[in-house]
């Protein structure tokens, strides 16, 4: 029998912003920044979600539900340092860790009955350990797959941990919403009410081949998930497995919109590099380049370019990005870019004829940049192109290098 | 304008200018044929801007004059008729009517004057057997780029020496060069022209409804290039661009060389590429001493190797190519064999017809995949 646990820090950033500053704590707090920036809510304490402050909400609108709320920049170097340290944590129990993302992991306990006990044994002693010597509390999930583990772990917020016992997956699963299943977003809620659908309950009684004609290959995993299996592409991968990424994406919000051609081209050059970096990192190449654009009414485009050849150069996804931008863009003011990196391959592939050697001067340099800036840090090195695009690090719920979820080694 | 034709040459010749005729109705008289009448036949003017055909059919004119049809609809409703005499009569108001048999149409049409001119034809440079260019673009048309962003890479370039007469074509990944051994005659300078692949399509098209041993006449001028066809006309726009300095790439010489038979290579790569990867069509080929192996890599179809003996000694070399890039030249080489030449799996290799008697120098150059 399986035994998966799902480890879900309670307010993780706001959690770590009263290690550093110990009277924020029971306060409603908001990380993200000041109330009058753009800008979004990356993370709110649970007194300031009383109020309805929840993240991804504009800083703005936090700001009206919750004046009193005490706004403070996010530190990503921070929460990248407690998550290392929730991962040292996890990983003295067992090596089968994998961070899901930088303040969520799952674990494997599988036949680890003689040397934890049984799994509420572990998960105390587990919930024990990361309090102790992270000053920061946890909720913890347990069942027989990753999917109610992470449901259980939601449930058992704030604080908290819950054990579905095997062969009660789906009973515990069949009074809760439809949205609790982990994606099923607000648009598939709002199809499933359409069929009368409300509870989880009621997509396990639903036939398989109904839902996959209705859904497609999304409707089959759905069917099982209701039963409490891991289906669907988030959830079918081993813990610890070692797994490539299926995109690569940078994007920005800019202080202000603005549709000045040269600060918006050099942000594409400081994303494409930043996406080629990644790459690199990950001994990938790509063969499909699409940019994002967000105008200022929020209307939202992404364009993608196919290439002949897979690249993981700076220049190369410059040129693709550049040209979509030309293409597209209207010449109204911005409010977001993107550059994505698609189609992902672990080989180059097809080598080209004309410019071998071009490619391969580029290649030797982007390899000199890349050591370049694992010593001296990453802002040390940059195409020019890129130099006035350059921003502020934002707070990100996955940055790249979680422990668990390392770059292959090639 | 009236005249009367048979209704099996008007076909033909309708046929011809299918391919040229403007398919998409941005420009509406782009998709009409022009169609006028000469001393005891009636000439047909089809463009696209791009490329422009002119053809003719013996026809009994009873009144001079011209006017044009959709190009599409006359063809559809003529091969619809009887074999019989078809008289054709323009109106006033632009439109055509026809009678054949008991058969009697009437079909809009608009007036000649807004048809485009196409250009003058200058006099002829070189003159070559028609087999000698279909045979040049068979070996060179499947490795031009389909990218469009490339667009110099949209055709093969044409050189004409007094010598020899070359063409090349390049999707930037592999290259096709085919230059007659032959002289060439006529030629007095060095003509040099970027020939679009849609033109490349109708010189085969016009060939194909050609005798065996009939001669194209070149010209050009500073934008076109001309090919006549006895009575046929191909005109087509010069591509504009820098085309690549091919003479490079060609690999100057080449450590190891293996010759295979052209059927037995060809058949193994197909059933090979039937499990590469479907988006790459990787197969490895590998060389070593007295056998050559082509095989996929595992993937969640399956695996497939072929083996075939060899004369060759070497040093046991591995490349990945796209089997596509290999079949184009296999398909297109009507020789029995081929010769590969190789360097390393990071090299450009090389297949050439062998033996002689192809009347050709043929070179493919591919870059290998690195897999």
């Amino acid at each position: 029998m399986r035994a998966i646990f799902h480890i879900d820090m309670d307010a993780f950033f706001v959690s770590v912003e009263e290690l550093f500053d110990p009277s924020l704590k029971g306060l409603p707090v908001v990380v993200g920044g000041a109330p009058n920036q753009r800008g979004v809510v990356t993370a709110a304490s649970y007194a300031a979600r009383k109020f309805g402050v929840h993240s991804a909400m504009p800083l703005r609108t936090a700001y009206k539900l919750c004046p009193q709320a005490i706004f403070v920049e996010g530190h990503p170097q921070r929460y990248r340092q407690y998550s290392r340290k929730v991962f040292d944590v996890l990983s003295s129990f067992t090596p089968q860790v994998e961070m899901a993302s930088i303040d969520e992991a799952y674990l494997d306990l599988t036949g680890t009955q003689r040397l934890h006990g049984h799994p509420m044994d572990a998960a105390h002693a587990l919930h024990e350990r990361v309090g102790r010597e992270t000053g920061l509390r946890c909720s913890i999930g347990i069942s027989t797959s990753k999917l109610v583990a992470k449901v259980a772990s939601d449930q058992a917020k704030p604080n908290g941990i819950l054990w579905v016992r095997p062969s009660m997956e789906a009973a515990f699963l069949a009074p809760l919403d439809v949205r609790k299943i982990p994606g099923i977003g607000k648009v598939t809620e709002k199809h499933l009410h359409a069929l009368g659908i409300r509870k989880v309950g009621d997509l396990a009684r639903l036939d398989a081949a109904f839902l996959e004609r209705r859904f497609g290959q999304w409707g089959l995993a759905m069917s099982g998930q209701a039963l409490g299996l891991d289906a669907g592409s988030w959830f079918d991968s081993e813990i610890g497995g070692a797994s490539d990424p299926k995109s690569i994406s940078h994007e920005h919000t800019f202080d202000q919109d603005t549709a000045d051609f040269t600060a918006l081209e050099a942000t594409i050059a400081y994303l494409a590099e930043k996406v080629a970096r990644r790459l690199r990192e990950h001994f990938l190449y790509s063969r499909t380049i699409h940019i994002k654009l967000r105008y200022s009414d929020f209307s939202t485009f992404t364009r993608a370019r196919t290439l002949d050849h897979g690249t993981q150069l700076d220049a190369e996804i410059l040129d693709a990005a550049r040209l979509l931008f030309q293409k597209n863009w209207t010449g109204a003011p911005i409010r977001l870019l993107g550059v994505y990196a698609g189609s992902l391959e672990s080989a180059e592939g097809q080598l080209n004829l004309l410019d071998n050697s071009k490619t391969e001067r580029w290649r030797k340099a982007m390899s000199a940049v890349d050591r370049m800036r694992d010593r001296f840090g990453e802002s040390s090195v940059s195409l020019a192109t890129g130099l006035q695009g350059k921003y502020r690090e934002r707070v990100h719920e996955n940055p790249e290098g979680l422990p668990g979820k390392e770059p292959r080694k090639s | 304008m009236e005249f009367t034709v048979s209704k099996g040459d008007l076909v033909r010749e309708l046929n011809l200018s299918q391919g040229v005729v403007e398919k998409k109705t941005t420009i509406p008289i782009l998709s009409n044929i022009l169609i006028e009448t000469g001393e005891d036949q009636i000439i047909l003017t089809a463009t696209d801007l791009e490329l422009g055909i002119r053809c003719s059919c013996p026809a009994r004119i009873v009144r001079k004059g011209a006017g044009t049809v959709p190009a599409k609809r006359l063809l559809d409703y003529v091969r619809l008729l009887p074999d019989a005499d078809v008289n054709v009569k323009f109106q006033e108001n632009h439109w055509a009517s026809l009678v054949c048999g008991r058969s009697r149409t009437r079909i809009a049409g608009m007036s000649r004057e807004s048809f485009p001119e196409l250009p003058a034809i200058p006099a002829p440079v070189a003159s070559f057997p028609a087999s000698t260019l279909a045979g040049m673009i068979g070996r060179t048309i499947f490795a031009i780029s389909n990218e469009e962003s490339r667009f110099t890479l949209n055709g093969a370039l044409l050189v004409l020496r007094p010598a020899t007469m070359v063409m090349v074509s390049t999707d930037g990944h592999r290259l096709a060069m085919v230059e007659t051994l032959s002289e060439i005659p006529g030629v007095k300078t060095m003509e040099r022209a970027l020939l679009p692949r849609k033109a490349m399509g109708e010189i085969l098209k016009l060939v194909a409804d050609s005798g065996e041993n009939d001669q194209i006449e070149f010209s050009s001028d500073d934008n076109h290039l001309f090919f006549r066809f006895g009575e046929r006309l191909l005109i087509s726009r010069k591509l504009t661009g820098n085309f690549p300095d091919y003479e490079r790439v060609l690999p100057k010489e080449q450590p190891q060389r293996i010759r295979v038979a052209n059927a037995e290579l060809r058949a193994g790569i197909e059933r090979v590429s039937q499990f590469a990867d479907e988006r790459s069509r990787a197969v490895k080929v590998q060389v070593g001493p007295g056998e050559l192996k082509i095989y996929s890599s595992l993937s969640d179809t399956g695996e497939s190797e072929e083996s075939m003996p060899l004369e060759y000694d070497g040093p046991t070399v591995e490349i990945g190519f796209n089997a596509q890039y290999m079949l184009d030249f296999l398909r297109a080489a009507s020789e029995e064999s081929v010769d590969f030449l190789f360097k390393d799996g990071e090299s450009a290799g090389e297949l050439r017809p062998a033996g002689d008697g192809t009347g050709f120098n043929n070179r493919y150059v591919v870059m290998p995949m690195r897999i």
